[in-house]
């Protein structure tokens, strides 16, 4: 069957209101023009020709656009399934309820912190009696309501805490996921890198309460897979069913493949979503297998993980071509190891770059 | 399994959209990251959940569109029922 991507996330802007010390947006973003309404929508409509089914509407924070309902009413008229992705500041019941006008299926909320000393220091910003707000105007406008926390050394042990708040502020889906270290995280690995221990009982939690809540509240766990022994199956293979664009048209078979040196990226602005899709040199770099080296090249496992994450592998060992470290058989395993050793071995130490936003 | 009660009426969940997946033509149910392609009885059963029809209902219309044996068409449907609340697709209701 040909290939064909399932999922796309839009980022719409790189500008946020928040300042979180994990955020996935590149360390220094292109000052280029974002793209426009018109070439949104024609984004979308290539995209649903190629076989999306799926929108994220992400950002920096896509509220920021003046024209989100056109973009979303582009994106529903497309017969995209469109989930907003938002930190929830500038959103009140007149902005949800014109959005779902617009076509609006789902918004997603961040949380940084079940309460607002922690999440507002977290997002450097009084953020977290603003998200509360936004979220009970979510569900009064009948949206579907997800909530994000991303979780670290300074949140993990509220896990008890977020679940009550998840489930007072009417969420269907929780998603529960363990820092991830590219962008702003890698910078500040240092002081968000939970110990195992932490890692540990924060599984055993999110586990009973997943059989807790079923049936009223869906609770999804991303592994912080620094503690793992075999890799995540990266964008479920690069290239095979997720695309990105991002706010000046590049499109990237991951959010984070503009950290990985050596790669240049088509934009929308210069050929088809199509095209780029099926024979860009940056969405072809790391299909299949061709380009695995052992282990990986001979691993049973290979159908399952892919080699794990690209990206990760370029920035723990250089070479993006490596088997992810986080795998027991990769040669850099130990080394990752004795690095999570050392850096968890004072939690107190903690001090982070928050995110500096770019200019509009 | 299933503790369904044959007069409850399944609604589809407000996150979850059916539709017809226009490269493959396959029938889709989609929701928040994630979907489900559904197989012929599945997208049937899926296409009823209005909210206005109860389960019992629901088998025997099947049973007549299928031309099948309700015993079996009985035990699939509300394995299906069941799977897709558990998911929280579907609401039932009285």
């Amino acid at each position: 069957m040909k290939r064909r991507p399932y999922v796309l996330l839009a980022e719409l802007t790189y500008g946020c209101p928040l300042h979180c010390p994990y955020c996935s947006n590149p360390v220094s973003s292109p000052a280029e023009v974002e793209l426009d309404t018109g070439e949104w929508n024609r984004v979308f409509q290539e995209a649903a020709r190629l076989g999306v089914l799926h929108v994220g509407l992400s950002g920096g924070e896509p509220l920021l656009r003046r024209d989100l309902p056109e973009i979303i009413s582009a994106a529903h008229d497309s017969g995209l399934y469109t989930n907003l992705i938002t930190s929830g500041l500038g959103l009140d019941f007149a902005r949800a309820r014109q959005l779902r006008a617009s076509g609006l299926d789902s918004i997603q909320i961040s949380f940084q912190a079940d309460e607002a000393v922690i999440g507002d220091s977290i997002a450097g910003a009084r953020a977290h009696h603003h998200k509360i707000d936004a979220a009970a105007a979510v569900t009064q406008a009948g949206l579907p309501l997800s909530l994000n926390v991303v979780l670290h050394r300074h949140n993990i042990e509220r896990l008890p805490a977020i679940f009550s708040l998840a489930e007072s502020l009417g969420a269907q889906r929780l998603e529960l996921a363990n820092v991830q270290f590219y962008g702003w995280a890698w910078l500040n690995r240092k002081s968000l890198l939970p110990s195992r221990d932490q890692a540990q009982a924060a599984f055993a939690l999110a586990q009973s309460a997943k059989e807790r809540l079923a049936g009223r509240m869906e609770v999804i766990y991303v592994l912080p897979d620094y503690f793992e022994e075999r890799p995540k199956p990266c964008m479920q293979g690069w290239g095979e069913r997720y695309l990105t664009v991002n706010p000046i048209g590049q499109v990237l078979p991951c959010p984070n493949a503009t950290s990985i040196p050596g790669l240049q990226f088509e934009n929308v602005r210069q050929q088809s979503l199509e095209n780029i899709w099926n024979e860009s040199e940056s969405f072809n770099r790391f299909r299949g297998e061709e380009w695995m080296p052992l282990p990986c090249r001979e691993c049973p496992e290979r159908h399952v993980d892919f080699g794990g994450c690209r990206c990760q592998a370029a920035l723990l060992t250089g070479d993006p071509s490596a088997t992810d470290p986080v795998c027991s058989l990769s040669p850099h395993h130990l080394m990752l190891q004795n690095t999570v050793r050392e850096e968890t071995s004072d939690l107190d130490a903690s001090s982070w770059s928050a995110r500096q936003n770019p200019a509009r | 399994m299933s503790s369904l009660d044959l007069s409850q009426r399944p609604i589809l969940a407000s996150h979850a959209r059916l539709q017809i997946d226009s490269v493959s033509g396959d029938p889709v149910l989609l929701f928040p990251e994630g979907l489900l392609v559904l197989n012929a009885t599945a997208h049937e059963i899926v296409r009823r959940c209005n909210g206005k029809i109860s389960i019992a209902e629901l088998i025997r219309q099947l049973t007549e569109e299928f031309d099948a044996s309700e015993e079996v068409l009985r035990s699939d449907i509300l394995e299906n029922l069941d799977q897709l609340r558990q998911r929280n697709l579907i609401i039932l209701s009285k």
